[in-house]
């Protein structure tokens, strides 16, 4: 199953924020590819969805970049501002509590493993 | 995997850019992501334009642009907070200004004016037009944006209004005029019009406009009961005419008290500092009527402002010249008490132009017709 776009677009800065507090730096093409991975292929974020997020939250100051070259083409590689750090932790609770919220909502009956 | 030439690189960028993309950083990105996903999943010797085509068509649903058109659009949205806390921040400035500017003004304090400028300057241009963005952006509808939009007009003009009302700057009335036109012809048309279409809306906007052109009519009323004119008129020709009788009597006088002297001529200057901030000019016209010249009832202006402005230094200096004069005529001395000549110095802007205007002839008519004077007219 793959998941709806705006069940995805909701979520989308803070697995961009996770991943990037996780991972120190990254460009965009890992980030898709990590997400892919972590997620059993569930997850695919579309590059018109993550590169707005990205540009987003780096003129938001929550995002430092990095400009590389690789051959002709230029890489650029995102990580996290200070005030990034702290909003991704932020935003994580966030969605933590909201997902607890949304169980008891929707009463689903989540597997303990 | 596939090896990308350096030409390969420069299709894809041109392809990007003609395309719609014209965000350098956007161009980078998408340009490093295209060849990524290029190497790792072409065959080295597979086909190189096909792919691309087959890969740049999976970033988009219509064209390529909409990356960009999001992108913006985000980049906007991200002042979204930072408007909404100046509006909030200079909403509240602006009320505490207004409020404090207000108290200062009925206590007739000084800075009264400088708060009250302050506090409605930044709500009619920081408060309202943030608001007005916000809203509009807020909104979805056409409909909707136009209310805000003439709503936050009429607004504008009220506050504009209520300001040159309260600093006495010319102009006041063509903006009352323009408030309640504004009001009565465009705002509460449109939100009347617009609201009672919607079925859930419609009780809401019957009471809301009935209110509105209630709270208008009022307005457009209390513009025409200002102080009538014949009362105007009453005040100026009792001040002229004490003017005249002081001039028939200084004309019969030839007292040559040296206080006296000082006391006339201080007292003119007084008066023509009041009349200039009245009329505009020092003296008031022996053809006065002809030139169309009325005065109304006002305040004495910026010569009487505070302790050190011009006017009230000259009304010490006239305090000091009465009370030499007093102790030299101790027979017959001029009574000042519970007059605006018993005022402490910052107190005297507190008084109208007539107030000021009569108290002083009348001071100049004590001179003329002290027993002294008269006898020496004699």
């Amino acid at each position: 199953m793959i998941y709806s776009t705006e069940l995805i677009k909701g979520t989308l800065k803070t697995i961009v924020l996770k991943l990037l507090a996780d991972n120190k730096r990254m460009y965009g093409y890992e980030i898709t590819q990590r997400v892919k991975e972590l997620t059993f292929d569930k997850i695919q974020i579309s590059e018109g969805a993550l590169y707005p997020t990205l540009h987003a939250l780096e003129s938001e100051g929550l995002l430092v970049t990095e400009l590389e070259y690789i051959g002709k083409r230029v890489r650029k590689y995102y990580s996290l501002s200070p005030s990034g750090k702290s909003k991704s932790k932020e935003k994580l609770s966030e969605l933590a509590d909201f997902i607890e919220t949304m169980k008891l909502l929707l009463d689903l009956k989540v597997k303990t493993a | 995997m596939y090896c990308i030439t350096d030409e390969q690189v420069d299709f894809i960028l041109d392809d990007i850019r003609r395309n719609g993309i014209e965000m350098e950083d956007l161009q980078l990105n998408l340009l490093d992501h295209i060849c990524c996903i290029i190497e790792q999943n072409l065959e080295a010797d597979g086909d190189f334009e096909g792919f691309y085509r087959q890969t740049v068509q999976q970033f988009y649903k219509k064209e390529l642009r909409e990356i960009e058109a999001e992108t913006i659009q985000l980049l906007t949205f991200k002042n979204y907070y930072a408007m909404r806390k100046t509006m909030i921040v200079s909403g509240l400035v602006s009320v505490m200004a207004f409020v404090t500017g207000s108290l200062f003004k009925w206590m007739h304090w000084p800075g009264a004016g400088v708060l009250l400028v302050l506090g409605i300057g930044i709500f009619s241009f920081l408060f309202l037009p943030l608001m007005l963005t916000l809203k509009i952006k807020e909104s979805g509808s056409k409909r909707d944006k136009l209310v805000v939009t003439s709503a936050t007009i009429t607004g504008l003009l009220y506050c504009m209004a209520c300001l040159f009302t309260i600093q006495h700057w010319p102009g006041a009335n063509v903006l009352w005029f323009s408030t309640v036109i504004v009001s009565f012809f465009v705002m509460i048309p449109i939100y009347f019009f617009t609201g009672i279409r919607k079925p859930e809306a419609k009780v809401n906007t019957i009471i809301t406009s009935t209110m509105l052109v209630a709270a208008t009519g009022f307005l457009f009323l209390m513009l025409n009961t200002r102080p009538s004119y014949r009362m105007q008129e009453v005040k100026m020709y009792s001040w002229l005419q004490s003017e005249q009788l002081l001039q028939r009597m200084q004309g019969a006088n030839t007292d040559t008290d040296k206080l006296a002297a000082d006391i006339n001529r201080i007292s003119m200057q007084i008066k023509s500092l009041v009349l200039q901030n009245a009329i505009g000019m020092p003296a008031m016209p022996h053809d006065f009527e002809k030139q169309g010249i009325f005065m109304e009832e006002g305040n004495t202006g910026p010569a009487f402002m505070d302790a050190n402005s011009k006017g009230t230094r000259l009304m010490s200096e006239l305090k000091e010249k009465i009370k030499q004069y007093n102790a030299q005529h101790s027979t017959a001395p001029i009574p000042v008490a519970h007059t605006a000549l018993d005022a402490p110095a910052d107190m005297v802007g507190r008084y109208s132009n007539y107030t000021i205007l009569n108290t002083i002839t009348q001071l100049q008519l004590y001179v003329v017709s002290a027993p002294h004077a008269l006898v020496a007219t004699k």
